[in-house]
């Protein structure tokens, strides 16, 4: 079952709602996380119920699935930033807020409003935080069930319900009907266990889901790949915990380049998913490896396409002749691959012999370690006849001998006698050779 | 003009080739494995060839800036030949590979039961691996044999949009255009299509579902000669975009319905030429 994935408007600030819906739909997202703020559907409004209206419109138009969020910054105080919480002495504005929200999403259609507790005041002991949470919660979630809108709560680092074990205390303290919006980085930031176990232990009670990356111990949300989560397990948690509702990329700082990183961000999630899934599928069937490796460009794009199929190799137990098999009749990218995740010296040799620079690049990588000498120094010879750069070749300075230098200085000679010369990095280790 | 060529057999072709192919605006084309003038005796000679096609042709190709994909295949002559037929079994191993984006050439040679039997196993194939096929229609007796072409394709029950019959000519093009099928045309110096009766076919078929190819092989052909029918097209007064519709978008939308076309490397061919008209990837 796929994941539908969705991407926050929060992340588009510098759009006009409308275009940031057009931008989205065209990238191919299914649904957006609709931060609801000045210039998104302000519910503070006079107009309010015509722009639901007509959000919805948009919306359905461009067949777009919608979850309402409420982490607006300067929505409700345009001094303190996210005031009043549910902690704070106003805390009805923010019950305020939130009923409107709650309106809003049902009058969209959405399938979850997603709300938090807010940060603690110093003021405000642990005792009386939890109790006003408890009965703030209380009353959103009773409003929101009147209306048959879904109740995210939403754990965030930082506040007073931070991990998804204080969710489930606030869950007891108001009953059934307080369901979750995880965010897939917070679990990394701060979860005592593993993202992935975070998302089955979350399964049962998910209403909404966000999604970015981010490091441990620090709340930053951060672009795919340039933090510590490996997505594609994580994934194929989510989809196995049976999850329906939107999974929505939520990068509130990432607005000044909107457009180029949400279709980044798909093309990710997209690769990250396949991958998931095909990794699952080799822990019950390792023999759908051959098919899988061959698929993976198309897959995952061009770009990711090795690193997957690398990835794939490692996670079979290959014998050797079945590594032979899968470089036997793999593609070149394929037998590229084979190289390097399960190399043998007779597949390093028949890449050797090849003329196809890929190929040759990758028999020179560790793949050459346990190559004899002379086979070894013949391979670096042909890389270097090939303009194949020598940073590719592994242990290169350790490796390199005086014959490996007769070699390059023939080389040399042969290339001044016809007019040619030699690349800088290959006279180089000439030089440093004699 | 870009040039997608989708049948031509570089295997029997120079670097010569593939370098006038790239000047012309060749950006891409399409390889069917086929019988390379001396019969195969076993199935590795078959393996060794496929092989060629999804690993140094592509690397070859891509010398050129040409995006280099193929359709894998016995061939309709070889399926006689029960040395040959061994192959068979061993095309599903080819057929998911990333470079693979037809089922082909099959079809008739000189349509015996043995060749009725491979086609249809070919077509088969096809439906499993969610291909297009390339049927080749015999230079013998073409009439007959595209009839009963496109016959098998019927009784197969795969989608008729994702087959193309190709080699065809004027007593046979009208039956293919009425199928649903896709219409491939091999323009040649002398034999089969010249540029000029295939500008006649376009102005009385229209521009859907046509496919022009230079299926040049190791015998005498020309590569170039998709150039020619677009030089042809415009002087019969075909617009540009009309040429880059039959010469480009239209073998696109074919192969393309295999998922597996890649036209990165025409892309980046067209922005080192400098010239943003050239981009592949419609």
């Amino acid at each position: 079952m796929s994941l539908r994935f969705g991407y926050g408007t929060n992340g588009f600030a510098n759009h006009r709602l409308a275009d940031a819906l057009d931008v989205i739909a065209e990238v191919g997202y299914a649904g957006v996380a609709l931060t609801l703020d000045h210039a998104h559907l302000d519910p503070y409004a006079t107009d309010v119920k015509d722009q639901v209206a007509r959000t919805a419109r948009l919306l359905a138009e461009r067949e777009l699935g919608v979850v309402v969020e409420t982490g607006a910054r300067y929505l409700l105080d345009p001094r303190r930033k996210h005031a009043p919480t549910f902690l704070h002495d106003d805390a009805e504005r923010r019950i305020d807020f939130l009923k409107r929200a709650i309106d809003i999403a049902a009058g969209l259609g959405a399938e979850a409003v997603s709300f938090w507790a807010g940060v603690r005041p110093a003021h405000v002991s642990a005792e009386v935080a939890w109790q006003l949470l408890a009965e703030g919660c209380a009353e959103v979630v009773a409003y929101a069930a009147e209306r048959g809108v879904a109740a995210g709560f939403e754990p965030e680092p930082g506040m007073l319900v931070e991990t998804l074990a204080d969710w489930a205390r606030l869950r007891d303290l108001v009953g059934a009907d307080l369901k979750l919006t995880l965010d897939i980085g917070h679990c990394r930031a701060n979860e005592p266990q593993g993202v992935a176990e975070s998302v089955r232990i979350a399964g049962p009670h998910l209403v909404n889901v966000q999604i970015d990356d981010m490091r441990r111990g620090v709340h930053e949300h951060l672009e795919f790949g340039e933090g510590e989560i490996d997505f594609p397990p994580v994934l194929r948690a989510l989809a196995e915990t049976g999850y329906r509702g939107l999974v929505a990329v939520e990068l509130p700082r990432h607005s000044h380049a909107a457009p180029d990183v949400a279709a980044r961000s798909l093309t990710f999630l997209r690769a990250a998913q396949w991958l998931g899934d095909a990794l699952d599928q080799l822990e019950r069937e390792p023999a759908a490896l051959a098919t899988l490796l061959s698929a993976a460009r198309r897959k995952v794009g061009r770009a990711a396409a090795e690193d997957v199929r690398v990835r794939l190799l490692g996670a079979v137990t290959l014998s050797p002749d079945e590594a032979a098999e899968l470089y036997r009749y793999g593609d070149n990218e394929e037998k590229r691959a084979v190289l390097l995740a399960c190399p043998q010296p007779d597949l390093v040799r028949d890449a050797l012999r090849s003329n196809d620079t890929r190929l040759v690049a990758a028999a020179l990588g560790p793949a050459a370690r346990d190559l004899p000498d002379a086979e070894w120094r013949q391979g670096v010879l042909k890389s270097v006849f090939m303009g194949l750069p020598l940073s590719g070749v592994d242990g290169l300075p350790q490796r390199a001998d005086a014959e490996l230098g007769r070699m390059l200085a023939a080389l040399r000679r042969e290339r001044e006698a016809a007019g040619r010369t030699m690349p800088d990095d290959a006279v180089d280790l000439l030089e440093r050779l004699h | 003009m870009r040039i997608f060529d989708p049948h031509i057999h570089m295997t029997s072709r120079t670097t010569d080739d593939y370098e006038r192919m790239a000047a012309a605006g060749v950006r891409a084309l399409v390889e069917p494995a086929f019988w390379l003038g001396q019969p195969r005796t076993n199935t590795g000679s078959f393996t060794d060839y496929f092989d060629a096609l999804i690993g140094w042709e592509p690397f070859r190709a891509s010398q050129y800036g040409i995006a280099h994909h193929c359709t894998i295949a016995l061939n309709p002559k070889e399926a006689n030949d029960p040395r040959c037929r061994e192959v068979l079994a061993l095309l599903p191993r080819y057929l998911d590979k990333d470079r693979v984006v037809a089922v082909g050439e099959t079809g008739y040679d000189s349509m015996t039961p043995e060749e009725d039997e491979v086609f249809a196993a070919h077509l088969e194939l096809a439906r499993e691996h969610g291909l297009p096929a390339l049927v080749h229609t015999p230079h013998r007796d073409k009439v007959v044999g595209t009839r009963r072409s496109l016959d098998v394709v019927k009784e197969s029950g795969i989608d008729p949009g994702l087959v193309v019959l190709d080699h065809l000519n004027e007593p046979t093009v009208a039956e293919v255009a009425g199928s649903g099928c896709w219409m491939g045309f091999s323009i040649y110096p002398d034999t089969k299509m010249s540029p000029d009766r295939m500008v006649a076919i376009l102005r009385e078929y229209g521009l859907e579902r046509m496919l022009v190819n230079s299926a040049a092989d190791w015998g005498k052909s020309d590569p170039l000669l998709t150039l020619r029918t677009g030089e042809a097209m415009l002087a019969a007064g075909f617009s540009d975009d009309d040429v880059d519709r039959v010469l480009w978008r239209n073998p696109v939308a074919f192969y393309g319905q295999s998922g597996r076309l890649d036209l990165d490397e025409a892309d980046t061919a067209a922005t080192f030429a400098g010239n943003s008209i050239l981009r592949g990837g419609s």
